[in-house]
């Protein structure tokens, strides 16, 4: 198994694929790099080369922020959104959608597992 | 949606005047406004603003990372003041 940066380990995939197991690089920035090493996409990570590893680590590095380094930009961009007293920063940090969305109903992913109120009616009895 | 790059960004005229009539002075005291809409620029750090929240008007000092945000963004325009606790609710005569 080839190892790119560090610790990541793509699978026996396509190459196309097993490059989206970097955090913050999706389908269309993998076939990206993969033209941009001009290597067919169908290939097995397996059996890349050691000098495109080594040019596919360069490329990662200079040119785009994964891993790591985009996890902390965007704790450091939450971040400043949370110390600014903005709208959004506060809805950060209650925990609940960020974007507008209605938060009678639905917004589990934020919100969280339901915390039944006993007593409270069903959503279908308030309406 | 956004708004178009070729407008550039909505700064409330009267607002940004009373800013820059401030600023040439040392005057520190805080301008009140309605401009929720606005965006901060940045001549407005360090400016104080009392922001109308549709009832009354909440103080705000812009600072450097507020560059780029609404002034409305800053002014909460709802209270939320929990939900009410059942037993309390029940103990208390004339409760719901």
């Amino acid at each position: 198994m080839p190892r790119v940066l560090g610790v990541d380990i793509p699978a026996n995939k396509r190459l196309e694929v097993s490059l989206t197991y970097l955090y913050g690089v999706g389908r269309s920035t993998a076939s990206m790099l993969c033209s941009r090493l001009a290597v067919d996409p169908g290939l097995k990570a397996r059996d890349l080369s050691e000098e495109k590893v080594t040019e596919l680590t360069a490329l990662l590095q200079e040119e785009l922020i994964v891993e790591g380094a985009l996890r902390r930009q965007i704790a450091t961009s939450i971040g400043r959104l949370r110390d600014i007293g903005c709208y959004r920063g506060m809805r950060h940090r209650r925990g609940l959608p960020v974007r507008g969305q209605r938060t009678r109903t639905n917004a589990r992913t934020r919100k969280g597992p339901r915390k039944t109120v006993a007593g409270k009616k069903s959503v279908k009895g308030m309406k | 949606m956004g708004r178009s790059t070729k407008k550039g960004p909505y700064v409330d005229p009267k607002l940004a005047r009373k800013v820059s009539a401030q600023s040439g002075k040392g005057d520190r005291s805080p301008i009140t406004t309605w401009a929720r809409a606005c965006t901060i620029t940045p001549d407005f750090i360090g400016v104080t603003f009392m922001i109308h929240n549709g009832k009354t008007h909440t103080k705000l000092q812009v600072t450097e990372d507020m560059v780029g945000h609404k002034l409305g963004e800053f002014a909460p325009t709802r209270q939320f003041r929990g939900h009410t606790n059942k037993k309390e609710t029940a103990k208390k005569p004339g409760g719901k």
